[in-house]
């Protein structure tokens, strides 16, 4: 049976190397799509995911368990996230792909899935990462935290040093703003609503 | 809508059950609502397309040999004393630096690395950085004649002994040298015949694999011989057979003209 995160930790503490690489291997792919999300550009999401686990294999010693390691790990994504952010002085670019390769798409579909299905959700996932890209820092990570890593509202909370209440503002807040944005930019998007109208 | 908070809560499933009594019981009766909740849910449809790139990851965090480890690894006893022995030969050499020196104006004993000094006072010289000590023991009225000669005696038998020494090591440096030599000659013989028997090995191979591709070679020429013999024996048969066949045909077709 596979260990769990804090049997690895506690070996991990008393010097075996291999239990803390068997916890980077169990991690490293949600840490990178957190901070792919968070800043949009995969080559320096690949630095952040990496400086990652040299911080936390680094200050190992310093983390009490208070919280899930996972959190720990979060929470430290997004500082190096917010410093970057910081350093570049920029918002995160939304990384386009410059062309549907309908190889790559074909072998990503389901079994029940059309190509022309599938190239549709392509586009729609672009036109979220343009939109998301558009939100604040705060109201992004929020719908991140909860939306691809199934954070509790009280872990975001905790993360971002922010009362419950706040979370749950940006939540709606940068929801709504999507809606709106999607609406505008989504080929062929329909709101629920406007759809019931229309038909 | 009245309480967005509340809102967002059902829409994540993450509240208590009082609350979702609660906003199912609002929900009822707030058209609104309900439109936002299922726009809100549409959004959360569009979110799950908006899937990261799979790079290829694989960090592992390796620890570094330290540099201490390192240099145990090629220290042993024997390059330690071989260090310590050449470091005491270079510090012997640079002090006993000695050259001994006779001339006209009598002998003259110098350590250290500078160049001699013109001057002949028997001072300290100094040179640039380095420091000569020159000794100059002239025969001069100070020095009796007795230990002149008693000096010039030891000096000769010096030199003497010096030459020994150095035609030993010139014998035994010739010595080595034809040693070296014969070893040279012996690993080249050596060689030699291990090339040669290399040769002689790989001409045997060739032969062989010439010999196994002609066999090879003839045999698939046979079986494409018995091949196109069988074609030819079956082709013939049916143009025997076609021209019954014609021949049966025009037959026919002449009886029922």
């Amino acid at each position: 049976m596979a260990s769990t995160d804090e049997e690895l930790v506690a070996r991990s503490m008393g010097g075996d190397l291999d239990s803390f690489n068997q916890l980077v291997l169990r991690w490293e792919r949600p840490i990178y799509a957190l901070a792919y999300r968070v800043i949009g550009r995969e080559e320096d999401a690949r630095d952040v995911c990496q400086e990652t686990f040299l911080r936390a294999f680094r200050a190992l010693s310093g983390f009490k368990g208070q919280a899930k390691f996972s959190s720990w790990l979060y929470r430290i994504t997004l500082n190096l996230c917010r410093d970057w952010i910081r350093r570049e002085r920029r918002q995160p670019i939304a990384q386009a792909p410059e062309g549907v390769d309908l190889i790559d798409l074909a072998s990503e579909s389901t079994p029940s899935e059309s190509i022309e299905d599938l190239v549709a959700r392509k586009e729609i996932g672009q036109a979220v990462a343009r939109a998301m890209a558009e939100l604040p820092e705060e109201q992004r990570t929020a719908i991140i935290l909860k939306e691809y890593h199934g954070l509790t509202f009280q872990e975001i909370a905790d993360m971002q040093d922010c009362p419950l209440s706040t979370v749950k503002t940006r939540l709606y807040q940068g929801l709504t703003v999507l809606r709106r944005q999607l609406e505008r930019d989504k080929p062929g998007f329909m709101d629920p609503v406007r759809r019931r109208h229309h038909v | 809508m009245c309480n967005h908070e509340l809102l967002v809560s059902y829409l994540y499933d993450d509240l208590s059950d009082r609350d979702r009594a609660a906003i199912e019981l609002h929900l009822r009766g707030c058209a609104a609502c309900r439109e936002e909740l299922e726009a809100l849910r549409s959004v959360r449809v569009d979110l799950s397309t908006w899937a990261p790139p799979l790079p290829e990851l694989g960090f592992r965090i390796v620890r570094k040999q330290p540099a201490r480890e390192a240099w145990r690894a090629w220290w042993t006893p024997a390059a330690g004393l071989a260090a310590a022995a050449v470091l005491v030969l270079a510090a012997a050499a640079s002090i006993a630096h000695i050259e001994v020196r006779r001339g006209p104006d009598g002998m003259t004993i110098r350590t250290g690395w500078s160049a001699a000094p013109a001057r002949s006072d028997g001072s300290l010289a100094e040179t640039g950085s380095s420091v000569a000590r020159d000794v100059h023991l002239s025969s001069a009225p100070a020095i009796d004649a007795d230990t002149a000669k008693e000096i010039l005696r030891r000096v000769d038998a010096l030199e003497a002994s010096m030459r020994g020494v150095s035609a030993v090591r010139n014998a035994s440096t010739l010595s080595a040298r034809s040693a070296d030599a014969e070893i040279i000659r012996r690993v080249r013989e050596m060689l030699s015949q291990s090339e040669t028997k290399q040769e002689g090995e790989l001409a045997l191979r060739l032969a062989q694999v010439i010999r196994d591709v002609n066999a090879q070679r003839n045999a698939d020429l046979a079986r494409i011989q018995q091949g196109l013999g069988r074609i030819d024996a079956i082709t013939t048969a049916e143009a025997a057979a076609h021209r019954d066949l014609a021949n049966y045909v025009f037959t026919a077709a002449g009886k029922q003209k």
